[in-house]
């Protein structure tokens, strides 16, 4: 009896989840015309329906959770049905959910993180005219993600994969008919972007799927990694495009595609640039998808696909694979890491410096999983997720609050209460007055006096992410850091500036939201958010304190060391905990041998004390120092600029051409590209020559036959009208006989005695 | 004189016959005919009476009664006919009657 066998719920939860709100949502949620908002009462039953579903799908997370320790940690195989079946080929691909540490621990924050962030997401979307939309999608996220994780194939998890992207465009161009001043649809070309910088890493994963499936022969993770450590210590050659390669170079290639894969998912370099342009959705979209869940796919497929990794990483350091793709994968998340966080010191908006702080901090993950630290990787996204949802969902509460200040001041109540109604209007005006921007830290300030509970959650989530001893963020951050100081140093070098980088636009995002004189009206009579928003925010901001807990060193070492000498013993720590899915290779005489895991990381004072000082350092030097009394109007010049040498460097970083390069050549080039396919490929083959020729000319030859050959000459022809001729020929034939003469009547009669006559007698005789 | 035996009986039914049989198909007076089918009917029943004395059989006998109710019933009705198609075509003549012809 299969003790996961309840596992299918998890993705049944979300499904009715989508189903609800997409053929009922639009019944409690009633746009109505006159009052522009919704109606309020409908709504609580679309959010909380959404939000149930979520929280049921987090309980089966949980009771798999316990399955797991009840069944000794062993991975379990739940088949839901056969998917894909080519016996000729051998090819079988199942629609099956793998249980094991690995899968259990991204369900959990899925759809833990998740929940919360539905529940805050009703108080953040009231009024919203999409609101059932809105539920509807983030129910598909989440079911989507889920497929992702809980995948016993590459090709299932393909499947989420796509998934999560869809969702992901669904969602940032949520209020897709916003226009900005020049009537640019700027949400709808935002995830227009997603959308399509993501193709090139999706190509990529295809790709490598391909490439796994001809020399494996399989897709299920199971059978890939077995076969893939056979094949590899029988030295199996393979003959690929008329090149003869070992399995190992097949290998680097495929982890490489999945490095591109996950640059894509993942936001690296060179593929970041849509993410902190996702930052259109709305903010919780942000949060949920575009920083704690789907953009950690990327870290997952390496960490998944860990067997093939190492197995690279051996041959590589055989030298007999120029490709090292484990170093490729290390080196791009450290860069990313590194430059990520220089550019987020020069944003203004609020969601943006978090979104390139999102993309560097996923570069940190990238870089542990590259150096084999798949623990810690994991640890990193776990925490990350719980901070950088926190801090994402109390830039929305700031923003839902300063947006409350603006409509307080200046604009008479009604607009307050016609939201949407007030849009066109709020474009007329745009040109008129100044712009205002509630994204926009510059006219923040002093927050923490109208908003205290955000202030203080944000405040938690900024310290947790600096690094700062002993929140949550510093446990996993160093854990990173530890592993990079033991295996490459070059990485560990980009990843402590990275930190650096980290406290110090941090330090001063808390300086120019929370602290200071308010440089707005708007700021000044900013509200705090009500209480379904808030609590969500608390909750997230204890899992960022005590986050740390789930791997702290010391408590890793002496627990491993109990569960050694107790086998049966409880052992949670993620580190033991993940051991059982992780594999870790060593080449050894005999071949490959499989190692326990890499050793439990103990806390290594130095560095931990070192990234401590750097992280308080660098956000003292942020709050006190560069932005210590300035800016104190909105129109003043960012006080880091005038920092000598670093300061222009850092702003040359900021408009690194990265940006323009994909929008000015790749972007252009992949729609000329597309609009050359959809001409010649598209127009010219498919419907000229396909649609006219193929097609057209088959079925109208066809159509030919069968009227003129099969229908006129076979029915009507022959069957038809051959049964009548034949009948009137006949009748012509024999109305010869009746000549109206008796005695011709008579003759035959005679005749007929006598040949009957003359029959019997002959017979008789 | 020689004797009379059952050869003599079925000459002479076979002579008869022959002759009535001649007489339906070489006429065309309607009432010839008629009485040509009478020839062959008493042929038959020649034949039938010589041969069921000449075998010591009753059975022969008693079939030409019914031959002779059968031959009456179809004069009465052929008759009846031949009247009725004089009244309206004024002949009797057979080939004249041939409204049926194919």
């Amino acid at each position: 009896m299969n003790v996961y066998g309840f596992a299918p719920l998890l993705l049944i939860f979300p499904a009715i989840g989508v189903l609800f709100n997409a053929l009922l949502g639009h019944r409690f949620v009633r746009p109505d015309p006159e009052a522009a908002h919704n109606d309020a009462a409908g709504e609580k039953w679309s959010g909380w329906v959404a939000s149930v579903m979520a929280l049921a799908s987090f309980t089966v997370a949980v009771g798999l959770f316990f399955a797991l320790i009840g069944n000794d940690f062993h991975m379990g195989t739940v088949p839901l049905f056969d998917w894909i079946r080519i016996p000729s080929a051998d090819f079988n691909v199942p629609w099956a959910m793998q249980v094991d540490t690995l899968s259990v621990t991204m369900m959990l924050v899925v759809a833990g993180v998740g929940s919360v962030i539905h529940i805050y997401a009703i108080g953040y979307m009231h009024g919203d005219k999409g609101f059932a939309r809105f539920f509807a999608y983030m129910n598909l996220f989440l079911f989507f993600m889920l497929i992702l994780v809980s995948a016993n194939n590459y090709l299932m998890l393909f499947v989420g994969w796509e998934g999560v992207g869809l969702c992901s465009y669904l969602l940032i161009g949520f209020w897709f008919d916003e226009v900005d001043e020049e009537g640019k649809a700027v949400n709808a070309n935002a995830a227009r972007k997603a959308f399509v910088v993501n193709r090139i890493g999706d190509f990529a994963v295809i790709v490598a799927m391909i490439l796994l499936f001809w020399t494996l022969g399989s897709l299920e993770f199971e059978s890939v990694f077995s076969s893939a450590v056979e094949l590899f210590e029988e030295g199996q050659r393979f003959t690929i495009l008329g090149q003869s390669v070992t399995i190992g170079g097949v290998l680097a290639v495929v982890t490489t595609l999945f490095l591109i894969g996950a640059a894509g998912k993942s936001a690296q370099i060179p593929l970041y640039v849509w993410l902190p342009d996702a930052m259109a959705g709305p903010t919780p979209v942000s949060a949920l998808i575009h920083a704690a869940t789907m953009v950690t796919s990327g870290i997952y497929l390496i960490a998944r696909s860990n067997v093939l990794y190492e197995i690279v990483r051996v041959v590589a350091e055989e030298g007999s694979v120029w490709l090292a793709s484990p170093t490729l994968v290390a080196y791009v998340g450290a860069a990313t890491a590194l430059l990520a966080g220089i550019i987020a010191f020069t944003r203004f908006d609020i969601k943006k410096v978090l979104a390139y702080s999102t993309v560097s901090q996923l570069g940190f993950m990238i870089a542990a999983v590259g150096m084999g630290a798949y623990v810690a990787g994991m640890f990193h996204l776990v925490t990350h997720a719980f901070f950088k949802a926190l801090l994402f969902l109390s830039a929305g509460s700031v923003i839902h609050g300063v947006e409350h200040g603006h409509h307080h001041l200046g604009h008479d109540d009604r607009e307050e209460e016609a939201h949407e109604e007030a849009h066109e209007e709020a474009h007329e005006e745009a040109h008129g007055e100044e712009a205002f921007d509630p994204q926009d830290m510059r006219v923040m300030g002093g927050l923490r006096r109208r908003m205290p509970t955000t202030y203080w959650v944000y405040l938690i989530g900024a310290l947790a992410l600096s690094g700062i001893f002993p929140l949550a963020g510093f446990w996993s951050k160093d854990e990173i850091l530890a592993h990079a100081n033991q295996h490459n140093v070059g990485v560990y070098i980009l990843l402590t500036l990275a930190a650096i980088c980290t406290a110090f636009y941090m330090g001063r995002q808390i300086k120019l939201v929370f602290f200071g004189e308010p440089r707005h009206e708007a700021a000044e009579h900013a509200v705090e958010s009500p209480p379904i928003m808030t609590t969500p925010l608390i909750i997230l901001a204890a899992l960022a304190v005590v986050g740390g807990a789930l791997n702290l060193p010391f408590l890793t070492a002496g627990m491993a060391e109990a569960a050694h000498n107790h086998p049966e013993g409880i052992f949670l720590a993620l580190e033991g905990w993940l051991e059982h899915s992780l594999a870790a290779f060593e080449l050894s005489e005999e071949g490959i041998v499989n190692l326990p895991l890499i050793e439990p990381p103990a806390l290594k004072p130095l560095v931990a004390g070192l990234s401590l000082l750097f992280a308080v350092g660098s956000f003292v030097l942020a709050f006190y120092v560069v932005y210590g009394r300035r800016p104190e109007t909105a129109e003043e010049r960012d006080p880091m600029r005038d920092v000598p040498v670093i300061g222009p460097a850092i702003w040359a970083f900021a408009v690194l051409p990265l940006n323009t390069l994909f929008m000015d050549y790749v972007v252009p080039a992949f729609n000329r590209a597309a609009d050359w396919l959809a001409h010649a490929v598209d127009w010219t083959f498919w419907h000229d020559f396909v649609h006219d020729n193929v097609i057209r000319d088959v079925f109208v030859g066809f159509a030919n036959f069968t009227s003129d050959v099969l229908d006129k000459k076979g029915l009507d022809g022959a069957l038809v009208e051959g049964t009548a001729y034949l009948t009137r020929y006949l009748a012509e034939g024999i109305r010869l006989t009746q000549t109206g003469y008796v005695r011709n009547y008579a003759l035959g009669l005679f005749l007929g005695v006598v040949a009957l006559l003359a029959y019997f007698l002959l017979m008789a005789g | 004189m020689p004797e009379v035996t059952i050869n003599w009986y079925l000459a002479l039914s076979a002579v008869l016959f022959t002759i009535g049989a001649l007489g339906v198909l070489g006429r065309r007076n309607a009432l010839i005919i008629f009485m040509s089918i009478e020839l062959m009917l008493n042929a038959a029943n020649l034949a039938f009476v010589a041969l069921a004395r000449h075998l010591g059989d009753l059975n022969g006998q008693i079939f030409v009664f019914f031959v002779m109710t059968v031959a009456a019933a179809e004069v009465a009705v052929g008759l009846a006919l031949i009247v009725a198609i004089f009244r309206t075509k004024a002949s009797i003549n057979i080939d004249e009657i041939n409204i049926l012809k194919g």
